[in-house]
């Protein structure tokens, strides 16, 4: 069974609820049909209630079974205005204006308990979904850094079918500092729990292996392990490793002597930059012909992703599955 | 009016980035000088929605990056 599959398969034993505040979007539309009608998750659209069924109609898919929500007129519109501005130094009136926006009900929904997750994105920038999920859902505790991650299947790794990996950050912080590497890292481990088939094992990626090269960009990396262990002592992570030393055990033990539980056998690739992981996902992705799922977004106190704005049906159904295997 | 604008947008973004209103001129920009992170800046524009009765763009009113710049978007929603 694909990777994909598993997902979509785990989604149907448990009867979850998405919150899909594009709810207007023709995509988003024939998504939340399709979850409804294969079970994998219950979906509530945001928007105008009229607009979206008038758009639901134009494209020939039924509403049944599918909650419409119109954020200005919801009789929860007090219940989330008063969590928003709980212990903020807010005007409620300009909470209220906040709430009605459908990416903050929807954040305010999944906060509140009343839908699992969040997916979001075809319409709105990723950074909007971001700034919607750190004011409505707040960080995980201990990260102050929202982050993302992709999963990739890589077809066929040194033997291994189907092998995936969890890549971070690939596509939202540009140069984090060791600090904010640290809750990549911590975010990223979190991510792997719910969604790897094995225990995670973090690497912390640079062009030195344990102090083969002195340069300021590997201390870096180093000061963000050290990060790490001091906020997540019981976490499996180790580096600073160049890539073929994280994955392939001949090399990790060729290059490093000391213990460590990570190398070689790394299946958490964290990145020390935008620029690495970027490219570093992209190539994976087209010259090992890896399928590349994501970026789902990570570090957050309940599960939010984001869409590319060019989503099909079909990626806004995986991401779906994917966000909700991680509740 | 744009006086009144202008006064009135100043009280928004002292109030909102607990500033004092001396410290807020037409030329300081949201995040550089007045140290508006982008989470701010969203309730910050929801917040000039409060105080002028107006709805906005959220991707054109997060280009507004100076307190003048805001005086001339809004003035021009009041319009």
């Amino acid at each position: 069974m694909s990777v994909l599959s598993r997902f979509m398969e785990q989604a149907k034993q448990r009867s979850l609820t998405v919150v899909l505040p594009e709810g207007q979007d023709d995509r988003i539309i024939a998504a939340a049909r399709r979850m409804k009608d294969e079970g994998i998750a219950s979906a509530v659209l945001l928007g105008d209630r009229q607009k979206i069924e008038a758009q639901a109609s134009a494209l020939g898919v039924g509403l049944d079974g599918i909650e419409i929500v119109d954020p200005a007129q919801s009789g929860k519109l007090d219940e989330y205005t008063a969590a928003y501005v709980k212990g903020r130094d807010l005007n409620p009136n300009v909470a209220r204006r906040m709430v009605k926006r459908p990416l903050y009900f929807g954040g305010m929904m999944v906060a509140q308990g009343d839908a699992h997750s969040m997916v979001a994105g075809v319409a709105a920038p990723t950074a909007f979904v971001i700034q919607a999920g750190v004011l409505t859902v707040g960080l995980a505790e201990g990260i102050r850094t929202p982050s993302s991650f992709f999963l990739m299947i890589i077809p066929d790794f040194q033997g291994q079918k189907q092998k995936p990996f969890i890549y971070a950050d690939c596509a939202v912080n540009i140069a984090p500092t060791p600090s904010e590497l640290a809750d990549i890292a911590i975010a990223s481990e979190k991510s792997g729990r719910k969604l790897l088939p094995e225990e995670p094992r973090v690497a912390l990626l640079s062009f030195s292996t344990k102090g083969s090269a002195s340069h300021v960009n590997v201390d870096h990396v180093n000061e963000a392990l050290v990060l790490v262990k001091q906020r997540a002592a019981d976490l499996k992570i180790d580096g600073e490793f160049q890539a073929d030393a994280a994955i392939i055990p001949s090399v990790g033990a060729k290059k490093v002597k000391q213990p460590s539980e990570v190398v070689g056998n790394a299946n958490v690739l964290i990145f020390p930059d935008l620029n690495s992981g970027n490219i570093a996902y992209k190539l994976t992705q087209y010259m090992a012909g890896a399928k590349a799922i994501g970026p789902f977004l990570q570090g957050f106190a309940k599960p939010i992703s984001d869409l590319s704005r060019g989503a099909s049906v079909d990626d806004i159904v995986a991401t779906t599955a994917i966000c909700l295997a991680q509740v | 009016m744009a006086g009144d604008v202008r006064e009135r947008v100043i009280k928004v973004v002292a109030e909102t980035l607990n500033l004092e209103a001396g410290q807020i001129h037409d030329e300081s920009k949201f995040v550089e000088d007045l140290g508006a992170e982008s989470m701010q800046s969203v309730e910050l524009i929801a917040a000039f929605e409060e105080e002028f009765d107006i709805e906005m763009d959220e991707e054109e009113a997060l280009d507004v990056k100076t307190v003048g710049k805001a005086v001339d978007f809004i003035a021009a929603h009041l319009d």
